[in-house]
């Protein structure tokens, strides 16, 4: 070890606190650095032909990685009861292609591993993090002063729960409002008949008075009897939660929505691709019974089959659905010369250096390049006529396709703008749920989904009918993208005419084999959801939906929650007492901001969201506002805005304001950039000691199913609960929450008469029986055999029994599925046959249906703040606010952020082996001119400013700041005016800075706190209080808006 | 690559070293015979182990790949191969390594999984991936290295080893005896490559709240159960790639061809012209590292 400098604890002292994983069992460390059981194995070293202990089958446990949020499924390999090594799974597709038969006794595959990424490779150390927390802790000190004191697991609960002035001894007098008088709605009947009665007043059939009236004895359960639309007071809690998937999330939301019966479940999705999944969603939906309904939020290109990719701004070899499923693919097709790729992107990112044309495009002008493309396309008449006419199934099914597009369908003009698409009954053709297209001099009523009478319109129409202006979705895209010659695009984009044309005629050249695949880079800005449909457009103008090597659908999972009726859990079902959470969100989300009882003209005091969901940025300025309603407790899971959040630090004042915030309750693995300013922490488990079920991957094109379950004894403490042990978990949390406030759906008969939950596995285990017996009748897999279940024993036998007891695990399923679960999990999962991907020259699993250039429903909505409408097709829009301000040049370069292959955002720092090896820390990367320019070189110290920081400082609470300052890296491969920071570095929390518990300074490691953090330089919204500039209709942050100067230090 | 160039301390640990330790490789009949007893208790159905023999050779201690796994799947032919080359005599098959730069993604995959196979420590690195950025703007491209120990033919590190610790096995993997090497680090400076790193016995988590216990498990190098305590070797050590030798014997791929993204790396049995790697031998597109040093690496590029 090394010595300790003078003055600090050591690290044996802090042993003594046990607050950390160290103290959870290595009690040989105590003896000495290299203490007796280390001495024991060194015994045995070198023991002649030694056998290689993670080639057997009862060391291995399939599971599921979350190191980033792909979902890889993989090979935990075990030796002397600590995680060895972690592979890919080769029954997986996403892992190995084509991947071992489901039918393989594991035995047999045991020695093959499957593919997977530096992250995955590291998750051990995510786990095996010395900074993990084992016990609850408290805050010992102001929010943010680093100094916490342990608690026991039952007070902690117990103070969450029944609240009082729980920080008396710091000196702060107030009364802190317990979960106990936040879930004040605790009658089903009640908050069902509310419920149905508040979605009629959204449908303005219903009136406040006559609300109040029916409700006269029970409106003390209201956060605002004059506003009943905001619910519950139990909406005043609100649990905001990261990373997390499939089945935990169901586990989650059967506590806050339907056990607390809060409204407020928010995830992070708008920090991630949420204006993607948005517009890809909307743009695939069906039309059924009058209503635009499901919908696909990731359509991919089919990478094994694919000639020709247009990539904008994903890095697909390092982020994006992930480069262990798009990589391969991609390298075969480069190589053996199938694939041609462009990238477009203001960094030459390791997949823009493969391809045959990098198009260093000024960041935010990705719809623009895109509306150039549509406009050489149909210029040149190089977009598929066949395709775009046919307006039904029927007339689809005749060339062959599965799909068809609104190309055709007339949109009515008023005013100038276009709104709704024109109903057959309107003209008196025929009902209110037909369309209307235009053919041969006739117009021609149609249903959509008809599959026997073949329609077909002209896809470019501009006409006059009963007095109504009229004009195809195709007609309407193609004015805009004409709005502006290839010169002007050029400039726009910064690009060549000549490469925009190379690049839409090679789109062209390919038939159906060509795919256009965005992500972030294209969408994270305020124009996104333009951006995106435009891109979306290109695809749909060569007809590539379903096609082999065109635009497919991920297969996805299997039904986990049991909805299909040959499943032996319907989750939803198993819930008696369960409560309907209704109102609105605090994000708004989900809401039009006219259908609420606060409308009051315009601008809104805060945007609404009526077409995203999850809107993380929106969460803490609302609270901060008030607006909708203030918050009473806040839980905070697997979640750091302070950290994640574009700007996020300028909300810093909100948490750290007991009046704004007056419970701040944490949920997480370490002390993290935002558990640090909590009120409690209590500990988590990582991915690889938890359960979830039913993750599937992207760029899959079979049903994958993972099923994530403990492959290490947790590493928290163990508390009894109802009787059972466990260690301690957001489940055990939540369990315990629910125990003390006799909440339904939890504990005995949790799931119905003798069915209890009391242990994760009750609940989880219930998922995988539904992935077991597969979505169709029969599908069911076959039992475990008796060697297969010795197996299931014998590489469990690490697990301690609070996590692991194969009578409690038996106990959670039907006797009849028990070995059905077991062959499920002895293979992590439930996967199909690669080879199983395609039906002739088209995809098994398909998006089918109408494909949208134009969203009704969005160009008949309103920008909350602005007032303005919306649009309902692709059009090109400078960077703006709220407001619909335009934002001016504020600087002299404009900032763009990305990931390396080698980490996630907020949580990889911890491991050595990956991100702190392979590049100890980031760098503020300019261009060779732009460095020329302000007298910068590799290595230089710098500091980042913008119009929203102008002294470029980081404010960490308690007094403390840092200045955002980074080094210098210079490049070839950026675009001149671009300078780029990498997230996933310059932590202040998670290990890399002392804390302080029960008096013992805890070290932080200092390799943990290198680089720049460059969040709280990002753009904010001049009208918005401390929130970053956000795009309006799917909702996401903008990420790549801010202009910024970069001075030397 | 922060790992790849160490500042060399003072030397140390060469003092240290055990006086008595066991001649593992140098034997390698017995070596050998060991590994497949070792084997013979896993795989039940292994079958056919050979009986302790004199020559020296490995015996064909892993099982086949069962006949229900795909056929049509590079690494799985990689896997099957491997199988067939074990069969034969060491010295009939000469273990060769291809990379093809133009499919590796640069995700460093391959290094992570090198370190956790082998649980490195800090300053160690088996196959460092080095990053070069040509040309200017907008006119760029980046390549992308992955280099690990190139096996040479003619290696010159053995040349400078005073005690033979470092040697050519028959099979073509230049191997590092772990109980012979003084620490001298003499054939860290002569291999051109740079492919050899030193153990100074540092551990990722040391000074943390807990030093970590996977890093004081034990790895399986050379088929042998050594974990890094006390100054036990690897400790005081140089260290390099061996192809994951005790993958090998168990008739699986090296860790960085298993693992890796972009399917960039390529193995098996040069001896044998049926082979993938003996294919993409062949193609034009096919380069060594420095050959002007006449070293002769198995370890091949595309470019």
């Amino acid at each position: 070890m090394k010595s300790t400098p003078k003055g600090q604890h050591t690290r044996r002292d802090f042993l003594k606190t046990t607050v950390f994983l160290g103290g959870t069992g290595l009690l040989a460390t105590q003896a000495g650095v290299f203490g007796k059981l280390a001495a024991a194995n060194a015994a045995t070293t070198g023991a002649n032909g030694d056998t290689y202990e993670l080639a057997k089958p009862e060391n291995v446990l399939y599971t599921c990685c979350l190191q980033c949020t792909v979902a890889c499924s993989i090979k935990a390999k075990i030796y002397d009861g600590v995680l060895s090594k972690i592979d890919g799974n080769p029954y997986s597709p996403a892992n190995m292609v084509p991947n071992l038969p489901y039918n393989l006794p594991p035995e047999d595959a045991v020695r093959v591993d499957g593919k997977l990424c530096p992250k995955g490779q590291a998750g051990i150390q995510h786990a095996y993090d010395p900074y993990r927390l084992r016990k609850v802790l408290k805050r010992a000190g102001a929010r943010g002063s680093g100094k916490w004191k342990v608690i026991s697991f039952e007070q902690a609960v117990d103070e969450i729960v029944n609240g009082g002035q729980l920080f008396k001894e710091l000196g702060e007098g107030r009364q802190v409002t317990g979960l106990k008088d936040i879930a004040v709605l605790r009658d089903a009947k009640l908050a069902k008949d509310m419920a149905t009665d508040i979605a009629d007043m959204r449908k303005k059939k219903f009136t406040v008075a006559q609300f109040q009236e029916k409700y006269k004895d029970n409106l003390n359960v209201l956060i605002d009897p004059e506003h009943p639309d905001l619910g519950p007071k139990n909406n005043q809690f609100l649990f905001q939660v990261g990373r997390i998937h499939n089945g935990r999330i169901e586990f989650s939301k059967r506590f806050v929505n339907n056990a607390f019966g809060s409204v407020n479940w928010i995830e992070k999705t708008t920090l991630c691709g949420q204006t993607s999944n948005k517009a890809w969603l909307r743009s695939t939906m069906d039309y059924k019974d009058g209503k635009w309904t499901g919908g696909v939020k990731a359509p991919r290109p089919d990478w094994a089959n694919i000639e020709f990719a247009l990539v904008l701004g994903t890095i697909v070899f390092e982020a994006n659905y992930g480069p262990v499923q798009e990589s391969e693919p991609i390298t075969d097709g480069l190589v053996s010369g199938r694939l041609k790729l462009a990238v477009a992107d203001p960094r030459l990112t390791k997949v823009a250096s493969k391809a045959w044309k990098w198009l260093p495009l000024k960041p935010g002008t990705d719809g623009a390049l895109g509306l150039a493309m549509i406009r050489w396309i149909m210029e040149n008449n190089r977009y598929d006529q066949r395709y775009l006419e046919n307006a039904n199934s029927a007339a689809a099914k005749t060339d062959g396709e599965t799909s068809w597009s609104d190309a055709s369908y007339l949109v009515k003009i008023v005013d100038g703008r276009a709104g709704k698409f024109l109903r057959a009954d309107e003209v008196g053709l025929g009902s209110k749920e037909q369309f209307v297209v235009y053919r041969s001099g006739n117009f021609v009523a149609f249903d959509p989904n008809d599959t026997q009478k073949p329609v077909e319109g002209d896809v470019l129409v501009d006409t006059v009918f009963k007095d109504i202006q009229l004009k195809t979705s195709l007609q309407l895209l193609r004015e805009e993208a004409f709005k502006r010659s290839l010169d002007e695009y050029a400039e726009i984009t910064g690009l060549k005419v000549q490469d925009i044309i190379d690049v839409a005629r090679e789109f062209t050249s390919h038939g159906k084999k060509a795919a256009v695949e965005f992500y972030r880079g294209a969408i994270k800005h305020t124009n996104g959801w333009y951006n995106a449909q435009a891109l979306i457009s290109l695809n749909y103008l060569i007809g590539n939906p379903d096609w082999k090597g065109g635009l497919v659908k991920p297969a996805g999972g299997l039904d986990y929650v049991g909805s299909k009726p040959n499943k032996p859990y319907d989750m939803s079902k198993l819930h008696p007492g369960k409560l309907s959470a209704f109102g609105v969100p605090i994000t708004k989300e989900g809401w039009q901001y006219e259908e609420s009882t606060l409308f009051s003209g315009y601008p809104a005091k805060r945007p609404w969201y009526p077409f995203s969901g999850n809107v993380a940025q929106e969460t803490w300025p609302s609270i901060a506002d008030g607006y909708p309603y203030p918050i009473k407790a806040v839980l905070l899971s697997s979640h750091t805005p302070m950290y994640s959040v574009p700007g996020g630090v300028h909300q810093l004042r909100t948490l750290l304001d007991p009046q704004k915030v007056p419970l701040l309750i944490a949920c997480d693995i370490v002390i993290g950039e935002t558990s640090m300013y909590a009120d409690y922490i209590f500990p988590d488990i990582t991915y690889l000691e938890r359960w979830t079920v039913g993750q599937g991957p992207h760029h899959v094109r079979v049903k994958s199913t993972a099923v994530r379950q403990p492959v290490i004894p947790a590493l928290t403490e163990t508390v009894e609960l109802d009787g059972e042990k466990l260690p301690l978990s957001l489940e055990t949390l939540m369990m315990a929450i629910a125990k003390k406030l006799n909440l339904s759906g939890f504990g005995t008969n949790a799931f119905g008469s003798g069915m209890n939950l009391k242990r994760p596995e009750d609940f989880y285990l219930k998922l995988v029986a539904n992935v077991a017996y597969g979505d169709k009748e029969g599908d069911v897999v076959p039992d475990a055999n008796d060697k297969e279940l010795e197996l299931f024993r014998q590489s469990r036998r690490h697990l301690s029994p609070a996590v692991f007891s194969e009578q409690a695990w038996q106990k959670a399923v039907k006797p009849e599925a028990w070995r059905k679960v077991v062959t499920v999990l002895n293979r992590g999962g439930r996967f199909e046959s690669a080879d199983k991907a395609y039906v002739g020259e088209q995809q098994r699993y398909t998006l089918g249906s109408i494909k949208r250039f134009y969203i009704e429903e969005v160009a008949t909505s309103r920008n909350s703040m602005s007032g303005k409408y919306f649009s309902g097709y692709a059009i090109y829009e400078e960077t703006q606010d709220s407001m619909g301000k335009k934002i001016e040049v504020e600087g002299d370069l404009k900032l763009i952020t990305h990931k390396e292959v080698f980490m996630t955002q907020s949580r990889t720092i911890s491991n050595y082996w990956a991100e702190l090896s392979i590049q100890p820390e980031n760098f503020v990367q300019l261009s060779r001119q732009d460095a020329q320019r302000l007298g910068v070189k590799n290595g230089d110290k710098v500091r980042v400013k913008s119009h929203s920081n102008p002294e470029g400082v980081h404010e960490l609470g308690n007094g403390r700041q840092r200045f955002v300052e980074g080094t210098v890296k210079v490049l070839e491969g950026i675009r001149p005016g671009v300078v780029a920071v990498s997230t996933g570095y310059g932590h202040w929390a998670y290990g890399s800075s002392d804390v302080v518990v029960d008096g013992v300074v805890i070290k932080g490691d200092p390799r943990r706190a290198t680089g720049i953090h460059i969040q709280p330089i990002f753009r904010l919204d001049d009208n918005l209080r401390g929130t970053p500039l956000s795009e309006p209709i799917g909702g996401s942050v903008s990420y790549y808006d801010t202009w910024v100067t970069v001075q030397k230090v | 690559m922060s790992e790849l160039i160490k500042e060399e301390g003072p030397q140390k640990g060469a003092g240290q070293q055990k006086v008595s330790r066991r001649n593992l490789l140098a034997d390698l009949a017995k070596a050998t015979v060991g590994l497949a007893a070792g084997v013979a208790v896993l795989s039940a159905s292994a079958g056919q182990v050979e009986a302790e023999s004199s020559t020296p050779q490995l015996a064909p201690s892993p099982a086949p790949l069962a006949k229900q796994i795909p056929q049509d799947q590079l690494i799985l032919r990689m896997q099957r191969e491997l199988y067939k080359a074990l069969q034969k005599p060491a010295e009939q098959r000469q273990w060769a390594m291809v990379i093809d730069q133009r499919k590796c993604v640069g995700c460093s995959s391959c290094t992570v999984a090198c370190k956790a196979e082998n649980k490195l420590p800090p300053g160690v690195v088996y196959r460092p991936v080095i990053e070069e950025e040509y040309g200017t703007f907008p006119n760029v491209s980046r390549r992308f290295l992955p280099r690990p120990c190139m096996h040479c033919t003619n290696p010159p590190c053995i040349k400078v080893c005073p005690v033979a610790a470092t040697y050519k096995q028959k099979d073509g993997i230049v191997v590092i005896d772990y109980d012979k090497c003084i620490g001298c680090r003499y054939c860290i400076s002569a291999c051109p490559y740079g492919a050899r790193t030193f153990d100074w016995g540092e551990y990722y988590t040391e000074g943390t709240p807990e030093l970590e216990k996977y890093e004081l498990e034990p790895a399986f190098e050379y088929g042998e159960k050594r974990a890094r305590v006390k100054h036990n070797s690897p400790i005081n050590n140089t260290r390099k790639c061996h192809f994951c030798l005790h993958r090998l014997n168990e008739g699986m791929l090296p860790m960085c061809v298993t693992t890796c993204i972009g399917r960039a790396t390529y193995f098996g049995d040069k001896s044998d012209p049926e082979s993938l790697v003996s294919e993409l031998i062949g193609s034009s597109r096919v380069m060594r590292l420095k050959e002007e040093l006449g070293t002769e690496p198995n370890l091949y590029y595309l470019v």
